[in-house]
C-alpha cells in the first residue's frame, strides 16, 4: 500500500504544495467525503450489473460474509502471527474477500440442489455467518476500530486520522539506544511480584529499563522532539488508498468488459454461443463486489455498504433505458449522495437547509424540549442521502417517475374507455339488440359504470365527432367508423404476437 | 394404510413435540437438582421471555417460510429501527410506545416497497434492499442524534440493534405475553383462512374469501411478532429467529399444524436458550446467540429427520436403486434363461454383467441375498423362488400395460397407476379377469 | 340439446384490461345450461382472463357477469374453480385429503372447522377421480395427472352447477385425461355446466358438444358442430392451423 500512496501524493504535490495537501486531507469533511464518493462509485458502478441481472440482494449476502472473513483474518493476525491488527491491510482484505465469494458459492451450490429456498438462503445463512462474526467481535476482539459499532456505521468521521506518514525532505530516521542522551531509563523491581514483596523491601533486585528505546520513523521522531529540523511530511490517510484502489479496479473492469457484461447480462445464453463465458463475467463481478464491500468496511461498516450499490443504480434505472447513461448517472447520484451526506451529519440538509430549525418546528409542534443542534452519524446520512436523490428521482423522472407515470395511466386510462364504449357501439349497431344496447340513457348499466363517468365518455366521443345520438341510441359516425377499424386492427395484431399470455 | 407415505408419521412427529416441551420444562429444575447450577430471578425472566418470543416467531415464522417471504421478513425487521427512534424521542424510554413506533416504521417501509412495485418497473428484491437500507440508516442516524442529548436516559436503545435479553425485565415479559396470546388466538380462529390463502390464494378468491383482507391480517400479525422479538433478537439479526424454526421444522413433518407446532417448540428452545446464555455472559449479544442455537436446530434437522433430511433421503435412494435394479436384473436373467432352453438354464456371468454393468452388480448381490439366485460351475442359475417371482413381476407388468392401454375402453375403475405394485390389490377380480383376457397371447387378446 | 330462458352463464359488455391494454374486450356470451364447453384460442386471447374475470378474481374495466340470473355474490355456492395445476406450491405441507376438503371452506364460513362429515364427502369425491388410496398422501409425492385430479376433485366435492376448469388437460398422462373425461360426462349427465379452457384442437369435437372461440373478442360461440369450422378457426388464430379431423390433416393458411 505504502509506495502507492507515495505515488498518489508525488503525482498530487505537482499541484499542490505540501501544506496544501496536508491541510486537505488533515481536513474530516475533505477525508470523508472523498472516500464517500469513491464508495459511491464503484458500488454504484457494479451495482447497475447487479441490479440489470437481478442479484441486487447478492451484495446484501456478501456484505454479511465478508464481515465473518474481516473477523476471522483479524483474529488470525492478533492471536496467530502476532501482528498488529489493521483491516485496511491488503492481505486481510484480500483474505476477507475470498473468503466471501467462497461463501457465496457454496450457497449458491445449495439452493441449486434444491434443499434451501433461495429467500430461506438469504433470511437463514447469511444471518447466521454475521451471527458468528458479532459474536466473535463481542467476545474476542478488544480494538477499537472493530467493535460493534464499527460493523455497523464503521468509522468515515475519523478515517483523516487512521493515517501513514510520507517523509520527503529531511527525512531522518532515529533509533534511540540506552546510551542516547534523549534515552528514558527507569528502574523495574526484577523479583518483586514473584516474592510477593514492596519495591522498598531489601531483598529487591532492580535492572535499568529504556523506555522508549527503538526505531523511529521521521513523523514519530518530530513528534516526539527527537529532531530538530521538521521533516517534511505528507499525512494521508489509510482508507483513501484503499478506496481509491477499489475505485481504479472497478473502473478499469467496466472499461475493458463492457461488451462482455453488456451481452452476458443481457442475453447469457448468446454470450456464452459466442464464447464470452458469462460464468466468469459472474465470477468476476462478485469478486469485485466482495472486495469493494471489503475495503469500505473500515468506513461505513457491513450493512450500510448495501445502500451503496443498491440504492444509486435503482434511481438511474428509473430515469433512464441506456446501459451506458445508467453507467454514468448511478455513480453520480451516490457521489452526490456522499457529498450532500456529510452536510446532513452535520445539520444542513442539501447545504443550506438547517436541520436546527426543523427539530425547533417538532418541539413547537408536539411540546418537545429536543436539542436543536443535529450532529449525526455520517456514513447513515450519506445513505438518507442517496435515498433522497432516489426518492427526487422516482417523483420526477420523466419517463418512470410517479407524477408522469400516473399522468400518462390517467390518459390512457381516458382512450381506453373511448376505445371500450366505442368498440361496443361498433358491435352493436345494425344488430336486432342495437335498441336496447345502444340507449345512451341505459348505456351505463351494461358496463356497470356510473351514469356520470359514461356521460363524461359519451361527450367527449361526440366532442370528437367520432359517434352522433340519433333518437336516444348512439351510433358511430364515418369518422368513428374508421377510429374503430384502425385501432382494432394494430390492437389485434398486437394479441397474435406469439408468447403475450 | 396402503398409500400411507410414511407410516407411523404423526404420532412420531406428536412424540417428538412432547418429548421437547418436557424437557424444556424441566432444564431448569433438573439443571439445579443434577449439577447444583442457580438461576437468579432475573435469568428465570429472561428464560421465560426469551421462550414466549421464540413460540410466537416459530409459528408466524412457518407462513413467512411458506410465503417464501423471508426477505419481507428481513426487511420489516430492519425497518422497524427509525420507529423504535422516533419513539423514544416523542415518548421515552417505555416499552409498548417503542413497540408501536417500532410497527408503524415497519409498516411504512412495506407500504414504500409496494409503492415502488406498484408504480416503477423495480423488481420486489431490489424494493426491499433500498427499505432495508434506507430506513436502517434513518435509525443509525436518529440513534447517533439521540447519543449526542447529554441526558443519559438514551441508555438502553442500542439493544434493539443486536438484541439484549438482560434488558428483558417482567413488566416486558407480561405485555409480550399478552399480546402474543391475542396474536396466537387470531392464528387459531383464522387458522382455515390462512391455510387456503397461503396455499392456494386463487382458489380462495373463487370461494368468496376475501382474500386481500386475510393477507393484510397475517401480515399484521407477522409484523406484531417482529416487534415484540426485536428487545430478544435486534432488528438485524430477527430474520432469522423468526425463519429458522420454521425451516426445520419443515424437515420434520407434512402436515401444517404439525410444523406450526414444531416451530413453535423449535423457537422457544432456541429463544430461551439463546437468552440464557447470554444473560449470563453480557459480552455476548442475545441476537447471534439466538440465530445460532436455531441455526443448529436447522442443520440438525436438514440431516436427520426422517423421509426429507439429506442422510434418509441418502438411505432411501440407495434401497430403491438396489431394490430397482434387483427388478432389471431378474428379469434379464430369467429372459436369457428361457431363450436358452428352461428357466433353470444358467446364464453366463459375463453376460449379464455387461447387459447391466454396475447396476448388476447391486442387482445381483440384492437377488443372490435374498435366496432367487445363486452362482453355479457355469454362471447364474434362478432357484425356484426366482423364477416365481420373476413369472409374477413379468405378468403384473403385462397387466399394467394392459391397463394403461384399454382402461378407458373397458370402462376399469381409475387408480393411480404404480407400476411396480400388485395390479391386484388396486383393482376388483373381475377387473383383472378383464385385463387377462386381453393379455398379449391369450385366447381373448 | 335443450336452450332454456335463463342461462347458466350470461356476460354481458365484459372488457378486462391489464395496465389499460384489453386483455378480452367487449365480450358478450351466454352459456345454456348443461353444456360441455370449450374455450379455445391462441396464447394470449384472454381464455384464462375470461373466467378469472367471470369469477371476480380480477378487476373488470366494464361490463356484468350472472350466473343463472344471480350476480356473483349471489351465486357462489353454484360455482366451482379449478385453477391451472402450476399456480400453487405443491410443496405445501399438507395430504392429498386436506386439498380436497378445502373445496368445502367455502361453505363452512368464517372460524368453522372441516369435521367428519366433511371427510366423508372429501373421500367420496377423491373416490371418483381414482385416488383414494393416495388420501394420507403428501401432495409433494404426487404426478402431474394426479396433482390435476386432486384439484378435480377438490371442485367436484363443492356440488356445484356451473365448473370452471384452467387448462385441466395440460402436460398429463393419459389415464388422467380419460379420468378427466370420464367425469366431464358424468357432471353433463347430471345436467351441469362445464366450461374448460382447452388448448388441444384434435379433441374439441371429440370431448365437447360446445365450443366458445376466443381472441380478445369472442369470434364464434355455439354448438361444436356448427362453430367449429376450420373458417372460424382461421379467424381466431389468425392463419396457420392444422389439426386432425376424423383421421385428416386440415391446415388453413392466411389468405
Amino acid at each position: 500500500m505504502m509506495p502507492l500512496e507515495r505515488f498518489l501524493i508525488e503525482f498530487l504535490l505537482n499541484f499542490l504544495t505540501r501544506g496544501e495537501l496536508n491541510a486537505l486531507l488533515r481536513s474530516p469533511q475533505n477525508t470523508a467525503t472523498l472516500i464517500g464518493c469513491l464508495i459511491a462509485i464503484s458500488g454504484a458502478l457494479l451495482g447497475v450489473f447487479l441490479l440489470l441481472r437481478g442479484m441486487s440482494l447478492t451484495s446484501d449476502a456478501i456484505s454479511h460474509t465478508v464481515l465473518l472473513g474481516i473477523v476471522v483474518a483479524f483474529l488470525l493476525m492478533t492471536k496467530v502471527f502476532g501482528v498488529a491488527g489493521d483491516t485496511s491491510s491488503p492481505w486481510l482484505i484480500l483474505g476477507a474477500s475470498l473468503a466471501g465469494v467462497g461463501t457465496v458459492l457454496l450457497t449458491e451450490m445449495l439452493y441449486r440442489s434444491g434443499l434451501v429456498r433461495q429467500d430461506a438462503a438469504l433470511g437463514l445463512a447469511f444471518p447466521l455467518l454475521f451471527a458468528i462474526a458479532v459474536i466473535l467481535v463481542s467476545r474476542f476482539v478488544d480494538d477499537v476500530h472493530l467493535d460493534e459499532d464499527a460493523v455497523l456505521v464503521g468509522e468515515i468521521g475519523l478515517a483523516w486520522a487512521n493515517s501513514n506518514s510520507h517523509c520527503f525532505e529531511h527525512c531522518e530516521t532515529v533509533t534511540v539506544t540506552e546510551d542516547h542522551p534523549a534515552a528514558k531509563m527507569t528502574r523495574q523491581c526484577l523479583n518483586c511480584r514473584a516474592l510477593g514483596i514492596s519495591p522498598r523491601d531489601r531483598r529487591a533486585e532492580f535492572i535499568e529499563v529504556c523506555g522508549n528505546c527503538g526505531d523511529y520513523s521521521p513523523a514519530r521522531a518530530w513528534s516526539a522532539g527527537l529532531l530538530e529540523r521538521e521533516p517534511a511530511l505528507v499525512f494521508f490517510p489509510k482508507s483513501i488508498a484503499v478506496t481509491s484502489i477499489m475505485t481504479l479496479l472497478t473502473l478499469a473492469f467496466v472499461l475493458v468488459f463492457y461488451k462482455e457484461l453488456k451481452l452476458s447480462t443481457f442475453d447469457p445464453a448468446l454470450a456464452m454461443a459466442l464464447g464470452f463465458r458469462p460464468g466468469l463475467m459472474h465470477y468476476a463481478l462478485m469478486i469485485l463486489v466482495s472486495l469493494v464491500a471489503v475495503g469500505a468496511f473500515d468506513a461505513v461498516g457491513s450493512i450500510l455498504v448495501i445502500a451503496f450499490f443498491i440504492i444509486p443504480p435503482a434511481a438511474a434505472y428509473l430515469l433512464t433505458d441506456r446501459l451506458a447513461l445508467m453507467l454514468l448517472l448511478s455513480p453520480l447520484i451516490g457521489a452526490a449522495g456522499a457529498y450532500f451526506g456529510y452536510d446532513l451529519a452535520r445539520g444542513q440538509l442539501f447545504g443550506f437547509i438547517p436541520i436546527a430549525e426543523g427539530i425547533a418546528a417538532v418541539n413547537r409542534l408536539f411540546g418537545l424540549a429536543l436539542i436543536e443542534a443535529w450532529d449525526s452519524s455520517i456514513s447513515a446520512s450519506m445513505v438518507l442521502m442517496i435515498f433522497i436523490l432516489f426518492t427526487l428521482a422516482w417523483v420526477l423522472s420523466p419517463r418512470y417517475g410517479l407524477i408522469s407515470t400516473l399522468i400518462r395511466r390517467a390518459i390512457r386510462r381516458r382512450l381506453f374507455e373511448d376505445q371500450v364504449v366505442l368498440a361496443h357501439i361498433h358491435n352493436h349497431q345494425h344488430t336486432a339488440q342495437a335498441a336496447t344496447e345502444l340507449r345512451v340513457a341505459t348505456l351505463h348499466a351494461h358496463f356497470r359504470w356510473t351514469p356520470r363517468k359514461m356521460g363524461r365518455v359519451l361527450a367527449r366521443l361526440r366532442a370528437l365527432g367520432f359517434i352522433s345520438i340519433v333518437a336516444g341510441g348512439a351510433l358511430l359516425t364515418e369518422r368513428g367508423d374508421g377510429h374503430v377499424h384502425r385501432f382494432r386492427k394494430t390492437m389485434l395484431e398486437a394479441h397474435n404476437m406469439p408468447g403475450v399470455d | 394404510m396402503a398409500g400411507r407415505a410414511f407410516p407411523g408419521e404423526d404420532r412420531r412427529v406428536w412424540l417428538i413435540i412432547a418429548a421437547i416441551v418436557l424437557g424444556g420444562a424441566l432444564v431448569i429444575p433438573l439443571s439445579q437438582a443434577l449439577f447444583g447450577l442457580r438461576f437468579t430471578y432475573t435469568v428465570r425472566v429472561v428464560a421465560l421471555g426469551g421462550a414466549i418470543l421464540g413460540v410466537l416467531s416459530g409459528a408466524l415464522g412457518c407462513f413467512a417460510v411458506l410465503r417464501r417471504e423471508s426477505l419481507v421478513g428481513d426487511a420489516l425487521s430492519h425497518a422497524a429501527l427509525p420507529g423504535v427512534a422516533i419513539a423514544f424521542l416523542l415518548a421515552g424510554r417505555e416499552l409498548s410506545p417503542l413497540l408501536i413506533g417500532a410497527g408503524v416504521a415497519s409498516w411504512l417501509g412495506l407500504r414504500f416497497v409496494a409503492a415502488l412495485l406498484t408504480t416503477t418497473r423495480i423488481k420486489q428484491d431490489t424494493a426491499l434492499g433500498i427499505v432495508l437500507a434506507s430506513w436502517f440508516a434513518a435509525g443509525i442516524a436518529l440513534l447517533a442524534y439521540i447519543q449526542s442529548i447529554p441526558d443519559a436516559s438514551q441508555a438502553g436503545l442500542d439493544h434493539f440493534i443486536f438484541g439484549q435479553a438482560a434488558a428483558i425485565i417482567e413488566s416486558d415479559v407480561r405485555l409480550v405475553s399478552a399480546v402474543g396470546a391475542v396474536v396466537l388466538l387470531a392464528l387459531a380462529l383464522f387458522w382455515k383462512e390462512f391455510k387456503l390463502v397461503t396455499f392456494d390464494a386463487e382458489f380462495a378468491g373463487a370461494n368468496g374469501f376475501r382474500v386481500g383482507l386475510i393477507n393484510a391480517l397475517l401480515s399484521t400479525l407477522v409484523v406484531v411478532t417482529i416487534v415484540l422479538g426485536l428487545q430478544l433478537a435486534g432488528v438485524i439479526l430477527m430474520v432469522g429467529m423468526l425463519i429458522a424454526p420454521g425451516v426445520a421444522a419443515r424437515q420434520w413433518t407434512q402436515k401444517l399444524d404439525q410444523m406450526v407446532i414444531l416451530a413453535a417448540v423449535f423457537g422457544a428452545f432456541s429463544g430461551g436458550l439463546g437468552a440464557v446464555i447470554s444473560a449470563l455472559d453480557s459480552d455476548i449479544p442475545t441476537g447471534p446467540m439466538i440465530i445460532v442455537v436455531a441455526f443448529a436446530l436447522v442443520l440438525m434437522s436438514l440431516f436427520l429427520a426422517p423421509g426429507r433430511g439429506l442422510l434418509w433421503s441418502r438411505l432411501r435412494g440407495r434401497a430403491n436403486r438396489r431394490r430397482f435394479a434387483a427388478r432389471n436384473t431378474l428379469r434379464d436373467l430369467y429372459r436369457y434363461a428361457l431363450a436358452h432352453g428352461a428357466a433353470e438354464s444358467p446364464v453366463p456371468d459375463a453376460f449379464i454383467r455387461g447387459v447391466g454393468d454396475r447396476s448388476a452388480e447391486l442387482g445381483l448381490s440384492q437377488l443372490r441375498g435374498d435366496g432367487h439366485v445363486r452362482l453355479g460351475a457355469d454362471g447364474w442359475q434362478l432357484s425356484q423362488s426366482g423364477i416365481d417371482l420373476a413369472r409374477r413381476d413379468g405378468r403384473n407388468q403385462a397387466l399394467w400395460n394392459v391397463y394403461r392401454l384399454h382402461a378407458h375402453e373397458l370402462n376399469l375403475p381409475i387408480v393411480a397407476e404404480e407400476r411396480y405394485v400388485d395390479i391386484a390389490s388396486r383393482l376388483p377380480a373381475a377387473a383383472i379377469a378383464e385385463l387377462e383376457r386381453r393379455l398379449p397371447g391369450s385366447a381373448g387378446g | 340439446m335443450e336452450h332454456p330462458d335463463r342461462p347458466a352463464l350470461s356476460i354481458d359488455d365484459l372488457t378486462v384490461a391489464y395496465q389499460e391494454k384489453p386483455a378480452i374486450w367487449d365480450i358478450d356470451l351466454d352459456v345454456p345450461e348443461g353444456v360441455l364447453m370449450a374455450i379455445v384460442g391462441p396464447n394470449g386471447a384472454g381464455k384464462s382472463t375470461l373466467i378469472k374475470a367471470a369469477l371476480n378474481l380480477i378487476p373488470r374495466a366494464a361490463g356484468s357477469v350472472s350466473f343463472s340470473g344471480l350476480p356473483y355474490e349471489r351465486a357462489r355456492s353454484l360455482v366451482a374453480y379449478v385453477p391451472q395445476r402450476g399456480s400453487v406450491d405443491w410443496d405445501f405441507p399438507t395430504s392429498v385429503l386436506d386439498v380436497v376438503t378445502m373445496g368445502l371452506y367455502g361453505k363452512l364460513g368464517w372460524f368453522r372447522r372441516p369435521g367428519p362429515s366433511e371427510r366423508e364427502l372429501a373421500l367420496g369425491a377423491l373416490e371418483q377421480v381414482g385416488l383414494a388410496d393416495f388420501a394420507e398422501r403428501q401432495i409433494s409425492q404426487l404426478s402431474g395427472g394426479q396433482q390435476q385430479r386432486t384439484f378435480l376433485a377438490r371442485a367436484l366435492v363443492q356440488d356445484a352447477q356451473i365448473y370452471f376448469m384452467d387448462e385441466p388437460f395440460a402436460a398429463v398422462d393419459a389415464v388422467t385425461e380419460n379420468a378427466i373425461v370420464n367425469i366431464l360426462r358424468q357432471l353433463n349427465q347430471r345436467g351441469k355446466t362445464v366450461l374448460v379452457v382447452h388448448h388441444d384442437l384434435q379433441t374439441v369435437a371429440e370431448y365437447f358438444d360446445w365450443v366458445t372461440l376466443l381472441n380478445v373478442e369472442v369470434i364464434a360461440a355455439g354448438p361444436t358442430s356448427e362453430v367449429f369450422t376450420l373458417e372460424n378457426l382461421q379467424k381466431t388464430y389468425g392463419g396457420r392451423v392444422s389439426y386432425l379431423h376424423g383421421g385428416q390433416l386440415m391446415t388453413a393458411s392466411a389468405p
